[in-house]
């Protein structure tokens, strides 16, 4: 009891003096300075995305492309996330054999589903996956991206997954998009290495400011983006998904 | 084509992208292909030193972007050095481990090898970038296959080490994003030369918010007390090879990113807290070291004390500390792989990790007992090993800085060292063997790492000149901060 209060205290005592000093940040407020002689990052990108880049969402132009090796770290941790998690999660066949028979609370998992629920996840599911390649596609120009997209399109399949007992992912499917989706966005920053002599450098054609196909290799990572993640999170829920209990 | 720092990280990417499709063409693709990458980033690393030498600071832009509006990657003499470390040793544990995972059933392979060559990736990531933010990315990618890593062996303790290692890592993460975060508020940059520009115009109160975060987080990676209670466990639960890339790379890269930002970014002087809590936690490891009945884990134990040490020299703070501390990381780097590799064997061939198993052994494994022996005394620091000029050169600075409590510290806590590792080194050559188990002969590419790591110990032990000048020229270029900015802000 008295330890939890010295918690408590300490807790409270650093908390005051965190909140003390972070209520001194203007956080929302404009700091960003003359968008024309731009001093900090931040008024550096509003300038350019728009002038030099042609690119309407500005979040989309600093993710893909400012700060693009960032996001292709953080892809990176993605496909790690997913491939650590198949290692620990991953059986050998023969283990696999012997826990095919019956487990209270898996049995109960696997009753079908009610028919009003498989015929709604039929119809939404197409739209959902509609939805997700309409968000990366438009990445570019209105809120959203790769990352978005991407998850909508796993919701979609978490959808099937739950509601179809038996519905599975092609598994070579899978890997072949997702590893060339991996690939593809390597290999534009690539093209900008030895085109341009700096990795991920943008191409010098970028279109009008609003059309579809503008922002040069912009919208062309963020597809790649979005069906590497909608791949990977994918086999993450259908690895999960498909854990079948220890036996005793 | 001209080789440029973007490779260390594009090359291992790319390959890491191609595995699963390859694997499906040809089986062994997944234990080859991390091979190749790791050798190619050896020849990037000689490369870019050689550049290094003749043209001075390499900033490589990515995306086109000057240095403080897009990301750079950074090599100095400092980075350069560490990189190359990093990269030599990376490679010489997958020699080491190439055999080892043939035991692995099939889809397993691809994942381990993925996940070990891009610990190694990432870590060379953290050493070169310049960017506060994308050292953080980096960061991530070391933890999130580290914590795979640990739990590869699916047992228990491997889970139990695995998701320790996962909170107190998820902690850290979170913790050094709002440092960046509160350092990006008011310095509007993430670029680390222009962070170091204008830290002086940052309020003191805030200076130290960040730093508080900074030391917390990044104290965590680099093993400081009292935030390193995932190391032993996630230590002795990896396997081996991976253990050692713990030791050998993956510390290296978290003690990088502790100095980079105490020594670069920050102008509060925090010499005495590196001193003083680089002692406890070499005394604490030390000391906790000596109890262990566990082979693996007194090795971890070992290495978060050797750590410790390269903090207090640090903390010292002249040029010949620095000096001493960077080549203490090498030396630690080298043997503490050794003496993981061959512990692995003993551990192989008498099918637990207590230490007790270890009586007589080198009559079963006469070569590996000779290597465990020679990193022994190494780690220690007998004079004709190159533990011993680490050692000799940070006493040396702790005398020149009149710190002589260090001193007679730093000496105490070798006893202890010396202690436990001559009871081992005691154990496998004058104890009574009790059992006779069948042998695991150590296959010829171990052997040959092995081999490497052990003439490195022996040849530097004798000839110390040989890694003189880049140590210097590291430890001079992470000194000269305003040398840094000015090279970053300007150079492009």
């Amino acid at each position: 009891m008295l330890k939890k209060l010295f918690v408590f205290i300490l807790l409270f005592t650093i908390g005051y003096f965190l909140v003390n000093s972070l209520k001194s940040i203007p956080l929302g407020a404009n700091r960003v300075g003359s968008i024309d002689e731009p001093t900090t990052v931040s008024g550096y990108y509003l300038n350019k995305s728009p002038n030099a880049l042609k690119v309407a969402n500005s979040i989309t132009a600093v993710v893909v492309n400012f700060r693009g090796f960032d996001t292709l770290g953080e892809v990176t941790v993605l496909f790690l996330a997913a491939t650590g998690l198949a290692s620990i999660l991953y059986r050998k066949e023969d283990e696999e054999e012997e826990e095919k028979h019956t487990h209270s609370l898996s049995k109960r998992l696997n009753l079908p589903s009610s028919s009003l629920v498989r015929t709604g996840a039929k119809i939404l599911f197409p739209l959902i996956l509609l939805l997700g390649i309409y968000v990366f596609i438009h990445g570019h120009l209105t809120p959203g991206g790769g990352f978005q997209g991407g998850a909508i399109i796993a919701t979609g399949f978490l959808l099937m997954l739950v509601s179809y007992k038996g519905f599975t992912t092609n598994h070579n499917v899978m890997v072949w998009l997702e590893s060339l989706a991996g690939l593809g966005f390597v290999g534009v920053g690539l093209y900008g290495l030895f085109a341009y002599g700096s990795f991920l450098q943008n191409t010098g054609w970028t279109g009008n400011l609003n059309d579809l196909i503008s922002g040069g290799f912009i919208p062309l990572i963020y597809i790649f983006i979005g069906i590497k993640v909608a791949t990977e999170l994918t086999n993450v829920l259908d690895t999960l998904l498909n854990i079948k209990p220890r036996k005793k | 084509m001209v080789i440029t720092p973007v490779h260390y990280i594009v090359v291992p990417l790319l390959a890491a992208f191609a595995i699963p499709l390859l694997t499906k063409i040809y089986k062994d693709a997944a234990r080859l292909i991390p091979g190749i990458v790791l050798f190619y980033n050896i020849i990037v690393s000689f490369n870019l030193l050689k550049y290094v030498n003749e043209h001075g600071i390499i900033s490589e832009t990515i995306a086109g972007w000057q240095a403080p509006w897009g990301i750079n990657l950074v090599i100095t003499p400092f980075t350069g050095f560490l990189a190359s470390m990093v990269s030599v040793l990376g490679f010489i544990i997958w020699l080491y481990g190439y055999r080892f995972k043939r035991t692995l059933k099939g889809g397993l392979v691809k994942y381990y090898e993925i996940l070990q060559m891009m610990m190694i990736a990432g870590s060379i990531g953290v050493i070169i970038t310049g960017d506060l933010f994308n050292m953080f990315v980096f960061i991530e990618i070391v933890g999130i296959s580290a914590y795979s890593l640990t739990a590869f062996y699916r047992g228990r303790d491997g889970a139990e080490a695995s998701f320790k290692y996962l909170l107190i890592g998820s902690f850290a993460s979170t913790f050094l994003l709002l440092g960046i975060l509160i350092i990006y508020t008011q310095t509007g940059t993430l670029n680390m030369a222009q962070i170091a520009e204008r830290m002086h115009e940052v309020p003191q109160h805030m200076k130290i918010i960040a730093l508080i975060f900074f030391l917390i987080s990044l104290g965590i990676e680099a093993e400081m007390f009292p935030l390193n209670g995932w190391a032993p466990d996630a230590y002795s639960q990896a396997p081996s090879p991976t253990s050692a890339t713990f030791a050998a790379v993956v510390s290296i890269a978290g003690v990088y990113a502790l100095i980079r930002v105490l020594f670069t970014l920050f102008d509060v002087p925090v010499n005495n807290y590196l001193m003083i809590m680089g002692f406890v936690t070499m005394l604490v490891a030390e000391i906790a070291a000596i109890s262990q009945k566990d082979l693996k884990r007194m090795l971890a134990y070992s290495s978060i004390g050797q750590v410790g040490l390269v903090l207090i020299a640090f903390g010292i703070g002249s040029k010949l500390a620095v000096f001493g501390a960077l080549f203490l990381m090498l030396n630690h780097a080298v043997i503490k792989s050794l003496l993981f590799m061959t512990g692995s064997y003993f551990i192989y061939n008498t099918d637990n990790k207590k230490l007790k198993s270890l009586n007589g052994i080198h009559k079963r494994l006469p070569l590996v007992s000779f290597f465990f022996s020679l990193g022994a005394l190494a780690i220690v620091g007998f004079p004709p090993f190159a533990g011993f000029w680490s050692k000799f050169y940070i006493l040396i600075a702790a005398g020149d800085a009149r710190h002589v409590y260090l001193i007679v510290g730093v000496l105490g806590v070798t006893i202890i060292e010396l202690t436990y590792y001559l009871r081992i080194v005691g154990r496998i050559y004058f104890a009574k063997e009790e059992e006779e188990p069948a042998s695991h002969k150590p296959s010829i590419n171990a052997i040959i790492a092995m081999s490497a790591l052990a003439l490195f110990i022996l040849v530097i032990g004798v000839y110390p000149d040989l890694i003189m000048q880049p140590l210097n020229q590291a430890a001079d270029a992470l000194l000269n901060k305003t040398h840094y900015i000015n090279q970053i802000l300007s150079l492009n």
